[in-house]
């Protein structure tokens, strides 16, 4: 999360790495260019052709692909993706703050602990856990026994195969993803900071909003592309716990590799996804640089 | 330059191991639906021949072949539905069976020989065979069920469970207005958009791989899917009834055929084979009560397996088949993306 940090204006002795820096750079420049710049190469390619009737790829010039992808259906189909995405990513930072900075507070030995707890779910297969809360979530399921024998409800609630089944599923997965970064940033914070700016006179609201959280901030912005970006293409929770009733990006971009048979469209959905990506990834790098370089000025 | 030196040599010593498989024909790549072949049809085929069978596994016809097409894997006896069939023959990306090596092939009940997807049997070999219909819970459901009409009566909505493949509901859309099945035009699909749009946001799930659990988990009451679902429902609980539409039904394959280029011909063959056995094919019943095509194979059913109506439908109306629809696929996304995405 590096590269989330202001930029440090004192690295000149990292500017140039001679040719020890370049072979302990090697593995990971080799990872990058196998699996990154050359599959991206591919889609790039692909995402330019055309398909035959069995579906394999013909390496005939075209914009068709791209053109469909700025159809209404897709767009609205990618609109939805965002907004699921944002809808996830406001919930783990709300549920995922408190928690960060509550186990940050802990003595040593509990922090580990409780850190420890935040964890454990990924010892179990990810579907193995959508598949659980499906027997949590259905119709005969635990939480509407729990409610209908505690006389809560009359009638089983509709909760699996709804968009509510879906932010849960998403949450759910994810919310790791944002305690641990904020954890990273709230543990590093100096309580003295924070008991000065008491003593200093701000009340509780103000030390969190003006001292906390900008010193907090990096984290949130590190859970916050570590939730948002892989929220948006999902499609195992949408498939599973949504019914695959709505379709996110996510699912339209496998179908065209599976069901729909046509690489090239799936290869054009691909590339625009990405580039979105890049963009809002840009722009919240600017904007963290500008805030970084305020004070300073 | 090194590194595409490397990879060269890693390349050769792959062909190399590749190629010693071949001599020796110890194993074979089965590439097959996910929960189809039972383990122990493969542990009973590597005890007698000593040919280990690597067990890969898809969860639609279309996945199949996109991985087909993707090259790159060498498998040696795979498992097409008869549409994919149809079109890997068209396409040559099938190898002609040798029938002579198939001493069982005899047992293949006529009827499901000679089918559009491969009408001179040349290439293929019948799995397993099912049909598509509605299932019910008819402790549920008090009102008779005889066609889609019924299943997708207004106060349905919300008690359905659906196979998430958007050709089977078009289909049924076409049954619906008296059009034929493998006819997939803009024209067709256009008239059938309307009937679909009501469909869709009644059903409460989209499940290909296991519909048959939304109904026993009581989640939904109705169900648009394989009639081998339907079986295994019909084998948990009586109350599951399952019915062919009235408006139109058809029926599909799942068949055995040897890619071209696969390594390991004779041990494909040998497998085959094995699968044709009237004992192995009721071992597979057993697992998978879908319509078994082997008549010497049903003769080892026991009554109340042959008594299942979903596997064996007393419906005996002439099925049709799907027939390889070419371009005509990219309609089907489009319009089955266009109504999830309008919900």
């Amino acid at each position: 999360m590096q590269s989330l940090s202001p930029g440090s204006p004192d690295n000149t002795h990292a500017r140039r790495p001679r040719w020890l820096g370049w072979l302990l750079l090697a593995p990971m420049l080799a990872w990058l260019l196998l699996f990154v710049v050359v599959p991206m190469g591919i889609l790039f390619v692909y995402s330019f052709c055309q398909r035959d009737d069995l579906g394999r790829v013909v390496f005939s010039f075209t914009w068709e692909n791209y053109e469909r992808v700025f159809t209404p259906i897709y767009l609205a189909i990618l609109w939805r993706s965002v907004l699921f995405a944002a809808l996830t990513t406001a919930l783990c930072v709300g549920i995922g703050y408190p928690v960060a900075w509550y186990i940050a507070r802990q003595t040593e030995t509990m922090r580990n602990r409780l850190l420890l707890l935040v964890m454990i779910p990924f010892w179990t297969s990810f579907l193995i856990r959508t598949y659980a809360w499906i027997t949590i979530l259905k119709g005969e399921g635990l939480l509407n026994s729990l409610l209908l024998s505690s006389g809560a409800i009359v009638k089983p609630l509709e909760l699996l195969y709804t968009p509510f089944a879906v932010v849960i599923g998403l949450v759910y997965a994810y919310l790791p993803f944002m305690i641990l970064p904020i954890y990273g940033s709230a543990e590093k914070l100096d309580n003295a900071i924070v008991e000065a700016a008491h003593d200093l006179g701000a009340g509780p609201v103000r030390v969190f909003s003006e001292v906390v959280i900008p010193l907090t901030r990096p984290g949130i912005a590190a859970g916050i592309l570590l939730v948002f970006v892989p929220a948006i293409g999902m499609f195992a929770i949408s498939d599973l716990m949504g019914g695959a009733k709505v379709p996110m990006i996510g699912n339209v971009i496998q179908n065209q590799f599976f069901t729909a048979r046509n690489w090239p469209f799936g290869a054009a959905l691909g590339i625009v996804f990405t580039l979105l990506f890049v963009i809002a990834y840009t722009l919240v790098q600017r904007r963290q640089k500008r805030r970084a370089n305020v004070p300073q000025a | 330059m090194k590194i595409a030196r490397t990879l060269l040599t890693l390349a050769a010593a792959g062909v190399a191991l590749a190629s010693t498989a071949l001599a020796a024909d110890k194993e074979l790549n089965l590439f097959a639906w996910s929960e189809y072949v039972p383990q122990k049809v493969l542990d009973g085929f590597t005890a007698e021949t000593g040919i280990r069978v690597n067990y890969e596994t898809f969860a639609s016809g279309e996945e199949m072949l996109a991985k087909i097409n993707a090259g790159g894997s060498a498998y040696d006896v795979i498992q097409p539905p008869d549409y994919i069939a149809e079109a890997m023959i068209q396409y040559g990306l099938l190898q002609p069976l040798d029938y002579g090596k198939l001493t069982h092939f005899k047992n293949i009940m006529p009827e499901f020989l000679k089918m559009p997807h491969d009408p001179e049997q040349k290439y293929t070999v019948p799995y397993m065979v099912s049909t598509v219909g509605i299932v019910y819970n008819s402790e549920k459901v008090t009102k008779p069920v005889k066609g889609i009409k019924d299943l997708f009566a207004p106060e349905n909505k919300g008690r359905i469970v659906s196979v998430d493949d958007g050709r089977e509901l078009i289909v049924a859309a076409l049954y619906t207005l008296g059009l034929p099945l493998n006819e997939i035009t803009p024209e067709n699909l256009a008239a059938a958009k309307p009937l679909l749009a009501q469909w869709y946001p009644m059903i409460k799930k989209f499940d290909s791989d296991s519909p048959k659990t939304a109904l026993l988990d009581g989640d939904v009451d109705f169900g648009y899917v394989w009639g081998g679902e339907a079986a295994r429902l019909w084998e948990e609980n009586k109350k599951f009834k399952y019915v062919l539409a009235e408006e139109g039904a058809h029926m599909f394959f799942d068949l055995l055929a040897i890619p071209k280029d696969a390594t390991h011909v004779d041990a494909a063959h040998l497998f085959i084979d094995y699968i044709l056995r009237p004992e192995v094919s009721a071992q597979i019943s057993a697992e998978f009560p879908y319509t078994n095509p082997n008549s010497e194979a049903r003769k080892l059913l026991t009554p109340e397996q042959l008594a299942n109506p979903a596997s064996y439908p007393t419906d005996k109306r002439k099925l049709d088949t799907f027939r390889n629809l070419g371009k005509a696929s990219v309609l089907i996304d489009e319009l089955t993306t266009d109504l999830k995405n309008a919900q």
